[in-house]
């Protein structure tokens, strides 16, 4: 070989190290902690996005095992029970960067950040030597495929080596149907703590309900995240251009080449948010003949349609109402599911979730969604942890500069009760705030994306949804205030008063005194005791609503609870009858409660999981105040009524807006139902009534709090 | 006027407090006990004993919230704990109450404060001692030297007569817990005055250097926050004997509290004050006039100590314009200062120098 060549090779090797040493801080790999870290993530957004793709419930194990201590070197094996990979993509995967078609549809997905998994193949190369062995199998073929990959330095791509087939069989001896398991070596660095494998994984597991997650530590200690729901995350459907969001170039280049005749058709067919209405009013405000061919526009008709379509130009002083772009690309959690997800991973005695309607800035659909956990066995003393994430993915690192945490940072929380010192900056308390980004287009401040970068629309919603949140636990602290009182007062009359009673007559040497009218002016108050709790056995939530009459008169009441009729559940075991007094809302008009007297409401909610309804609202209607439930205003039912009426008309079935199917089909349709726009229909579903909640109310909608 | 109540006397005021509860869940209202305002907004002036009291203003602890409810029950437990011993003939000290309460399931103490506190209510509304109840405090009684001479009953009920120069080492004559004459008869002195002293150093410092033989005059440690039993000895020595009781504190808020419950009445003891306060006492230092004038070393104020004198200008014991300029100008000055700063000075400055400049002033030397 001669020198010249050689030279060349040299030069191309130097180019692939130095890739990684001039980008590692944006690849993740800038510190041994760190470049764990990444590899365990890129690893399992891969496992995860593949099975999501497959509509597979993940189980994923992931195993770290310190290799040599001195040297820092450490093996990383992770399984999936995913699709697996056909043998001959296996290369393509591993060794190729930047594989993959997702970079650059428009829609949701975890694999936007970081560079995958080849930069995991690629690092355990550089820092060891080895390749990466792969085995692979799919669920058509009878073994699976087993490879080692490693990357050619000088050619900059992979290599293939030790290729055969294998049976697969997992720690219990069973064939393994399909799946990947990727095992590697590294430089790298085992940690604890907040930034760590371990936190990544259990964040992970908090948005990623759906998921099971096992972690084997290098100590050999097993972390087992379960998997508590079967719902899998939506299809996420990638999406046209907003009208709102394009650039010229971008219009210019549709324009030249579309293939339709008539401008309607083509504003209507390439953009997302078009309505047949709007576009015949983009049309007539750019001055536009409706039926031009869109591929002969001249460049300042194309100017001015980009005007028109992003309200610089008007109709009589109005920009063209365009509808919002679908936001079925993207994919919330939920609020049921983060809350599942949360209650998996932390202990607490309360959570309030808030998953906001999708909202659009620059033609990019965005979500929000916060879950605030609070109480059980976080400390006390320190600041509340921060559970930050973008698609589903965790963000770990920066925190400080991250719009999410500033969100959290500019609210007051005092006025929630949780402590704050100066009234900004984070809260202290026994909770977590979890928020978390869903978009088609995630901005960060830096190449590392580990801290969404300031946007003053994103920031608010945030700050909005996070204030919600803090209501919510506002409500809770007091709810929970007023329940300690109401359960003081009964340690008082059951427990101390006898005492009282006992102690005194005996030293005295008299008769014990009846005690009732003692009691009557001690409480002197209806009370209510309500109790949500899981049965094991019967799989069922127990509901029990007790109501004390401790007055001096008689009274009548009708007690009306919250239950989660939208949620699919079945109210049984319901002995007392009762009506339906609107969706969620069951009512009982109760006998007249004399003096003294007790009467007890119980019932079975059916069809639910265990932490999926925990706390029941109870109101009531009668003059006399009922202390532990809230006065029934009857304009919130009325509005749960209306908006019942509203979703009838519209044809649309709550629980299917969820899956969002309709969605899809109000794009497509094109005649008059596009007089209600899908904003407003997709509220209709998630968002609270206009009217305000009463006291004590959490959201009917929501699924208790 | 405060007197010993026998053992039988002593069990009627206690029912009188247990019908009050009982009587009222007859008539089916909550249980409850009545009780004057312990806080500085309800002490006055009695110009008949000249000392302060509690004034007229009253609460009602009644059952209608969990904690005065447990209070109630509490009491009852600690009537009936009196009368038991009352019946054996036994005593116990506060702390030992406090932890007998244990198997008052309800009614158990929360902390010793609590249990102080309610031996203190109940003090109040039967008008009995607690000498009475059998409960005995905790807390240390001072020490004395001087040539003064006391007879005290020993524990085999034989009295010895104790001279508090001679028949004494350098650490004086203990006080028990209990003054009263059944225990401590006090025979004759030769001294001009007594003077009772903070801090232990400074008590130590002034024996060293023969204070009381040079000054003729009683040396008594009051230990801090004096006890009851040191208040009552000084009252005692005041009023048998006709001497004159000099305060030497530190120069601090405390300090201030100090003399005031020594003076004028303890706002917690307010109901007892004719029987353990000295009217008569005077204060010799340190005063916010000597920080200055005497340029001794001092410390900023704490917060806390800020709060103290505030709350101290309101209080009606300093509303006179002597104590209200001490207090100012303490405020002013932003400092306070250690009896023993006085060592700047050397070690003798205090006996040779301070305290004769400041007895002069007195009119006591």
């Amino acid at each position: 070989m001669g020198i010249a060549q050689k030279l060349a090779d040299n030069q191309k090797q130097v180019a692939i190290s130095e890739f990684f040493e001039k980008n590692k801080h944006f690849l993740g790999f800038d510190s041994l902690a760190r470049s764990l870290i990444t590899a365990v993530k890129e690893s399992v957004d891969n496992s995860l996005d593949a099975c999501e793709e497959a509509r597979m419930l993940p189980t994923l194990r992931i195993q770290i095992n310190k290799i040599n201590a001195d040297k820092d070197i450490i093996e990383m094996k992770t399984t999936d029970n995913g699709p697996g990979i056909p043998q001959q993509s296996v290369e393509k995967v591993f060794g190729q960067l930047l594989f993959g078609s997702r970079f650059h549809a428009i829609r949701q997905s975890r694999g936007q950040q970081g560079i995958g998994i080849t930069g995991v193949v690629m690092y355990s190369q550089l820092t060891t030597g080895r390749p990466t062995h792969v085995r692979s199998k799919i669920a058509t073929e009878a073994t699976a495929s087993v490879v080692d990959i490693g990357l050619d330095t000088r050619k900059n791509k992979a290599t293939k080596s030790n290729a055969a087939r294998e049976i697969w069989e997992d720690e219990n001896g069973q064939l393994v149907e399909h799946g990947l398991e990727i095992t590697c070596r590294m430089e790298a660095k085992y940690q604890k703590g907040r930034q760590s494998v371990w936190q990544y994984l259990r964040m992970t597991s908090i948005v990623n309900p759906h998921a099971d997650i096992t972690f084997i530590d290098p100590e050999g200690e097993v972390h087992h995240w379960p998997r508590v729901t079967e719902r899998l995350p939506r299809i996420v459907e990638s999406i046209k251009p907003h009208p709102q969001g394009i650039h010229l170039g971008q219009l210019q280049r549709m324009c030249n080449e579309s293939e339709d005749s008539r401008m309607t058709v083509f504003l209507r067919g390439s953009f997302s948010g078009v309505s047949s209405r709007s576009a015949k009013e983009l049309c007539e405000a750019s001055e536009i003949g409706e039926n031009t061919k869109p591929k002969g526009l001249k460049p300042e008709q194309i100017r001015s349609l980009l005007d028109a379509m992003q309200g610089e130009k008007t109709i009589a002083g109005k920009a063209v109402k365009l509808l919002n772009p679908p936001t079925n690309c993207l994919s919330p959690i939920e609020e049921m599911l983060i809350k599942k997800g949360l209650s998996k991973t932390i202990d607490s005695r309360f959570i309030t979730t808030m998953t906001r309607i999708p909202t659009v800035a620059n033609g990019n659909p965005y979500q929000v969604e916060v879950g605030l956990i609070f109480g059980g066995s976080m400390a006390a003393d320190k600041h509340v942890e921060v559970l930050r994430f973008a698609n589903r993915v965790p963000l770990m690192y920066q925190q400080g500069g991250c719009l999410l945490t500033k969100a959290i940072e500019a609210v007051n929380w005092r006025q929630y009760g949780l402590e704050q010192a100066g009234g900004k900056g984070l809260p202290k308390g026994p909770a977590a705030i979890l928020v978390h980004l869903a978009s088609t287009n995630v901005q960060f401040t830096s190449e590392a994306k580990e801290a969404l970068a300031d946007n003053a629309e994103v920031m608010e919603e945030a700050r909005k949804a996070i204030m919600e949140m803090g209501r919510g636990l506002k409500k809770h602290l007091m709810k929970r205030k007023k329940m300690a009182k109401t359960q003081e007062k009964f340690e008082l009359i059951n427990d101390i008063l006898p005492a009282i009673a006992e102690k005194s007559a005996q030293i005295l040497d008299r008769p014990i005194p009846d005690l009732a009218g003692s009691i009557t002016k001690i409480m002197s108050a209806v009370i209510s005791e309500t109790q949500t709790t899981w049965n094991k056995e019967t799989k069922m939530t127990d509901v029990s609503v007790v109501l004390f009459n401790y007055t001096s008169r008689a009274r009548s009441y009708t007690i009306l609870c919250t239950w989660p009729e939208k949620f699919g559940a079945t109210l049984d075991n319901n002995e007392m009858g009762g009506r339906k007094e609107a969706t969620g809302v069951w009512a009982w008009k109760l006998a007249t409660l004399e003096p003294g007297k007790r009467i007890t409401i119980s019932y079975s909610l059916g069809g639910l999981e265990k932490g999926d309804w925990t706390e029941t609202d109870v109101f009531y209607r009668g003059s006399q105040e009922v202390i532990g439930a809230t006065k029934m205003d009857e304009k919130f039912l009325d509005e749960i009524r209306r908006q019942e009426k509203a979703l009838k008309k519209a044809g649309m079935d709550i629980i299917e807006t969820r899956d969002n199917e309709s969605l899809l089909d109000f794009e497509s349709d094109d005649d008059e139902s596009f007089d209600i726009e899908p904003t407003e229909v997709v509220s209709n579903s998630f968002e609270q009534p206009t009217v305000e909640a009463p006291e004590g109310q959490q959201t009917l909608f929501g699924g208790g709090n | 006027m405060v007197k010993r109540h026998s053992p039988e006397e002593t069990k009627v005021a206690m029912h009188g407090v247990v019908a009050e509860m009982y009587d009222k869940m007859v008539k089916g209202d909550p249980p409850s006990m009545t009780l004057p305002v312990r806080t500085k907004n309800n002490i006055g002036f009695d110009p008949k004993l000249g000392v302060y009291k509690y004034g007229k203003k009253r609460s009602i602890r009644d059952a209608t919230s969990l904690g005065s409810a447990k209070q109630l029950l509490r009491t009852l437990h600690v009537v009936e704990f009196i009368e038991q011993m009352i019946d054996a003939g036994k005593s116990s000290t506060l702390r030992e109450m406090y932890y007998i309460s244990e198997s008052w399931g309800m009614g158990k103490f929360g902390t010793q404060n609590d249990s102080n506190n309610l031996a203190e209510d109940l003090e109040i509304v039967t008008k009995c001692l607690r000498e009475d109840f059998k409960l005995r405090p905790e807390e240390d009684g001072a020490r004395m030297i001087g040539n003064l001479t006391l007879r005290e009953r020993n524990r085999r009920g034989e009295w010895m007569v104790i001279n508090a120069r001679d028949d004494v080492g350098d650490s004086g004559y203990g006080l028990p817990y209990n003054v009263e004459e059944e225990k401590i008869e006090l025979l004759e002195h030769d001294i001009d005055f007594i003077m009772a002293i903070e801090t232990g150093g400074m008590f130590d410092r002034l024996v060293e250097n023969g204070f009381d033989e040079n000054y003729r005059c009683g040396l008594l440690h009051l230990k801090g926050q004096p006890a009851r039993s040191t208040r009552r000895i000084m009252k005692r020595m005041s009023e048998e004997w006709d001497v004159p009781i000099i305060v030497f504190l530190d120069g601090d808020p405390w300090s201030f509290r100090i003399f005031a419950s020594i003076a004028y009445g303890a706002i917690k003891t307010a109901h007892i004050s004719e029987y353990l306060a000295t009217p008569s006492a005077s204060y010799l230092g340190i005063t916010s006039d000597d920080i200055v004038a005497y340029e001794l070393p001092s410390d900023e104020l704490s917060n806390k100590d800020i709060e103290a004198l505030n709350a101290e200008l309101t209080d009606p014991r300093f509303a006179d314009t002597w104590w209200q300029d001490q207090i100012n100008m303490m405020l002013e000055l932003g400092v306070k200062a250690e009896q023993q700063s006085l060592a700047k000075y050397g070690l003798d400055f205090v006996t040779d120098t301070y305290l004769p400049e400041k007895l002069k002033d007195l009119g006591l030397a």
